[in-house]
């Protein structure tokens, strides 16, 4: 039996949570911190940490980040953004990440999956993957969504789980924001395709969405952010809803 | 009441010290082990690294660790560092571990998704030792997972507790002053927390 997780995420520009529509015009959530024990408390499962920083000092603000983090929480926490190789991730697991989340670098140089994954095993190593519709494939982003790869997102994610990814994080950039609900078409297509666990994420606005993009979807977790941050959903009501609809999670 | 955290390698360590420190321990972090290490209640082996590299470490240290073990002194392994306390292991090819407990460590024979990522039950295993039963408080509990091998002992008995995944596997062993968890009591919230107090208490009597 699968236990299905449910992910809060803290997107962190310069020490302060922000938000966004489709990857653009930021908003002010709050401290990272306080936020990240909250989620704990309500029963979130892991927590991911994204730096969003495009600055030197937003960067090495980031780790401090990450070490008060990692002090006030009992839970996993992923951490990602801006990783461009072993040494970034030697640094961010010892400031007490558990898990790191690689993108461009990844497509950028394939390799760095595998030699990630070898110095420190699978599980430490998620790949995130952005994708966005295009004609009738999904197609793989870099640098925040902002830059096309000629990577089909299906394909892509086979060959990361080949290179020793132990998770992937899966994001849709047409509903990143938006609370439409998650593409199920792009989950589903990419849970099926490996043998790893997918993390679903982009457009989560109901109680319904989780639902959904976890049972007709099969994703393993369901990653979230601007429904937690503004209260609309509660992870533990979120979590009642899931259980009295069949689908088991970890209750406190 | 002081602990140590052996850093046999990469990853991190920083969540288990903290734990431990919440619980009462007074922790050090230490990777160096070539002479007998006193004043220490209770060593801790991480759950970071691989099979190979971890076991290769502490095997060049074996005479250390034994004689630190034959004065009574607590032993915590946590998911890799439990693992390598059996005799042998398959990951990434075949490879000696410390022998403290018999029988081997393999990959998880399930049909679902590996690695095993995220929070299952643990329950108390039929025929375990009576030791086990300090362990009572979180048996039905959800603690976090992440792994692709598990061990498979040759004595049952020191199954404290079982989990589950597709197939039945041991997450947590006992037996004499030693104790072992597939699951990360680091990364299990209050759970994890509850266990490690446990621990905490068992050591002090």
């Amino acid at each position: 039996m699968i236990v299905k997780r449910i992910i809060p995420c803290l997107d962190v520009k310069d020490g302060r949570v922000v938000k966004g529509v489709n990857f653009v015009d930021l908003r002010d959530k709050g401290d990272p911190v306080t936020l990240a024990a909250r989620y704990e408390e309500e029963g979130a499962d892991e927590i991911v940490l994204l730096d969003i920083s495009a600055s030197i000092e937003g960067r090495k603000t980031m780790l401090n980040v990450v070490r008060d983090t990692a002090s006030v929480l009992t839970i996993p926490l992923t951490v990602g953004g801006g990783i461009k190789g072993v040494d970034d991730i030697s640094e961010i697991l010892s400031s007490g990440a558990d898990k790191v989340s690689i993108n461009t670098a990844a497509v950028e140089n394939p390799n760095m999956v595998s030699a990630a994954a070898s110095e420190f095993g699978s599980q430490s190593i998620v790949v995130a993957i952005d994708a966005k519709k295009k004609g009738g494939n999904y197609m793989v982003y870099t640098y925040s969504g902002s830059v096309e790869t000629n990577l089909d997102a299906v394909k892509w994610a086979k060959a990361v789980a080949e290179l020793g990814a132990g998770e992937i994080l899966l994001t849709s950039i047409d509903r990143d924001g938006t609370r439409l609900g998650y593409d199920i078409e792009l989950t589903r297509l990419v849970a099926e395709a490996v043998n790893i666990s997918v993390i679903a994420s982009g457009g989560a606005g109901s109680l319904n969405h989780f639902y959904t993009v976890l049972t007709i979807g099969r994703a393993d977790a369901a990653l979230a952010a601007g429904v937690f941050h503004d209260g609309t959903i509660r992870i533990s009501e979120l979590k009642r809803y899931l259980i009295s609809n069949g689908v088991e999670v970890r209750v406190l | 009441m002081k602990a140590v955290v052996v850093n046999y390698g990469v990853g991190n360590l920083f969540s288990i010290v903290s734990s431990l420190r919440r619980v009462g321990f007074d922790v050090d972090v230490k990777d160096s082990f070539n002479t007998i290490q006193r004043g220490y209640d209770l060593i801790v082996f991480p759950g970071v690294g691989t099979f190979k590299a971890v076991a290769r470490y502490l095997r060049e240290r074996a005479d250390v660790f034994e004689d630190i073990r034959s004065r009574g002194v607590y032993f915590l392994g946590i998911c890799l560092g439990m693992q390598i306390m059996f005799e042998y292991g398959f990951e990434g090819g075949l490879h000696s571990g410390l022998g403290w407990f018999k029988g081997y460590v393999d990959r998880l024979g399930t049909n679902l998704k590996l690695p095993h990522i995220g929070w299952s039950r643990i329950y108390a295993a039929e025929n375990a030792d009576k030791i086990c039963e300090i362990f009572n408080d979180i048996n039905g509990s959800y603690v976090y997972f992440i792994h692709s091998y598990a061990a498979y002992p040759a004595d049952s008995t020191i199954v404290c507790m079982v989990s589950h995944y597709g197939t039945r596997f041991p997450a947590l062993i006992a037996r004499g002053n030693t104790v072992g968890t597939q699951f990360h009591p680091e990364k299990s919230g209050k759970v994890g927390l509850t266990f490690l107090a446990t621990l905490y208490r068992w050591i002090r009597c």
